[in-house]
């Protein structure tokens, strides 16, 4: 068990290189920082797959159901390896967090608050979403000095490769398909890209201690800048247009125009567009299915308890 | 492999009957992803789901060139699925119970496929067993442990199976065509024969569990699979919602 002698200590050994592991005598604002950010990514992934399972009934195709059932099980399995590793980190439990999720106490991103409307939305999100969750959590991988969490995103970071290259080969038939099928994209790019490019939040605060601790390692904002460099001449290539009357090209750099984060705060407090449907699907059946896991656990209990007799 | 233009019509019928039954099971499935009763079972629950849509896939690869278009454009009379496939079960008492009876039925309709005169059938049928180990194993699992656990969870298992097993005991209605199927040598076993190994099976594990039942007649009205539940046109309305916005795209 590694310990530190005070603040200035723990963050020599960040800077060196240093690992932090469950065991060890981690600092509480360390601690309560990275359970945070762990949780909240949780979370999201877990809200991610509740938003994606809308479209997935109405698949338009068995291998396409299949397909969209397999990436939604990922997202789920990653929620379900992050709450191991944030349980791990003795802040909460698990069924805390989940609890604190459904009774609308805690966080998730704020892509997930919104309402997929068409089938096209659901291309969206694997499109457009998936990238920008995947490059703001390769950042997180490249350095993260909290051991547990760094090894989770190594298999999340490579499953979201896989779902981002899906999402390029569902965009491709609708942009190459028919008027109906780019129209509906057009559509959904107008809902989905300003939350995209707000998916990585605000401008990073004047030493954030995410950074400082690099749980994280690139500031919001150039993370931002990359997604747009990336995403808007793909987005146009394909002939669709983006839904920014400010967006400009200065010295080669695509720059979009002024985000206002006040509907963003709002989204973040749980009063998004979709959030109470949301969050009420996910609480109602945690209710509805209580008895299952009672009934499991008195199976147990009884078991352990004709083992002793 | 056989084609859809080599297979009698009372063998026809049967893999349609068996393919609609996969899809129809696999697509209530799947309704469940994100809301299971907890992770871990979300996570094999959907795995189920694809395994069974897989099946449908395959089976009606068997009768059709254009898998998506036939598994999802025909009128509600041209479906062969049986009503225990088509119930919502919206609620995980009743979708486990479904799990668990109509997984114990689709073990014996592999194995009445399974010394099949047809090499590409035996291939599908080697790997759906090797995969429906797993299914059963989970479900009598899952069940055993909510029958050791207290009455509230038996009380609703007991009500599950009494709402469910006339539904169950219906799949076993023999399809139109069921001795063309038999001599033409697609199936070695009958659904008399498959029905009485079925409910010996079922008795059995009931009464392990204390949790026998009074044995119901099948709910009457299926047709021979050419009539559907209520709830099926809702289910038909979502399967077709994208496919039919546009008849000329491919997605």
């Amino acid at each position: 068990m590694k310990q530190w002698s005070d603040l200035d200590d723990f963050q020599s050994f960040i800077d060196t290189g240093g690992m932090v592991e469950p065991v060890d005598d981690m600092p509480d604002e360390y601690r309560n920082e990275v359970f945070r950010f762990i949780e909240f990514h949780a979370n999201s992934e877990l809200m991610g797959g509740l938003t994606e399972r809308d479209w997935i009934p109405r698949a338009p195709g068995l291998r396409l159901k299949q397909i969209f059932l397999a990436k939604t099980q990922d997202e789920i399995g990653h929620a379900h390896l992050l709450y191991m590793v944030a349980a791990d980190m003795g802040v909460k439990n698990r069924t805390e967090m989940l609890e604190d999720l459904y009774d609308g106490r805690s966080r998730f991103h704020n892509v997930f608050h919104y309402q997929a409307v068409t089938w096209a939305d659901q291309i969206a999100i694997a499109y457009l979403v998936d990238a920008a969750a995947l490059a703001s959590q390769r950042s997180v991988f490249a350095n993260c000095t909290y051991g547990p969490y760094k090894r989770v995103l190594k298999r999340i970071v490579a499953e979201e490769g896989f779902h981002m290259r899906h999402g390029e080969e569902m965009l491709l038939r609708l942009a190459e398909g028919t008027d109906i099928q780019r129209q509906m994209f057009q559509e959904a790019l107008n809902r989905w890209w300003l939350p995209s490019v707000q998916l990585f939040g605000p401008d990073s605060p004047e030493n954030d201690p995410l950074l400082r601790w690099k749980i994280k390692t690139e500031r919001n904002e150039d993370l931002r800048h990359a997604y747009v460099q990336q995403y808007v001449p793909l987005l146009q290539g394909y002939g669709f247009e983006i839904p920014d009357p400010d967006l400009r090209q200065v010295d080669g750099q695509w720059l979009i125009g002024d985000i206002d984060w006040e509907p963003l705060k709002a989204t973040m407090r749980n009063g998004g567009p979709d959030s109470r449907r949301r969050i009420e699907t996910a609480a109602n059946n945690w209710a509805d299915t209580a008895w299952v896991r009672e009934s499991l656990a008195a199976a147990v209990d009884r078991t352990q308890r004709e083992a002793a007799a | 492999m056989t084609t859809s233009d080599q297979l009698s019509p009372g063998s026809r019928e049967w893999l349609l009957a068996f393919a609609d039954d996969e899809h129809m099971i696999g697509s209530r499935h799947a309704a469940w992803i994100g809301l299971g009763p907890f992770l871990e079972e979300d996570l094999a629950f959907c795995s189920i789901a694809q395994d069974e849509l897989g099946h449908a896939i395959r089976l009606y690869e068997f009768i059709t060139d254009e898998v998506d278009r036939f598994a999802l454009l025909r009128e509600p009379a041209e479906y062969r699925s049986a009503w225990l496939t088509e119930l919502p079960c919206d609620h995980w008492d009743q979708a486990l119970t479904r799990h668990w009876l109509y997984d114990q039925a689709e073990q014996l309709r592999w194995g009445a496929l399974s010394r099949s005169s047809d090499d590409g059938l035996q291939a599908l049928v080697a790997r759906a067993e090797r995969e429906e180990a797993f299914h059963r194993q989970h479900a009598e699992l899952f069940l055993s442990r909510i029958a050791a656990g207290g009455e509230e969870g038996r009380a609703r298992i007991r009500s599950a199976l009494e709402f469910l097993l006339p539904y169950a005991v219906a799949i076993w209605e023999p399809v139109a065509g069921e001795s063309e199927a038999l001599s033409d040598g697609l199936i070695t076993t009958g659904s008399d024969s498959l029905a009485q190994q079925w409910e010996d099976s079922i008795k059995t594990s009931l009464e392990g569990w204390d949790l026998s039942t009074s044995w119901p007649q099948p709910i009457s009205g299926q047709d021979n699979r050419h009539a559907r539940t209520p709830e099926f046109p809702a289910l038909l309305a979502s399967l077709q919602e994208v496919i039919t916005i546009d008849s000329a795209a491919i997605w």
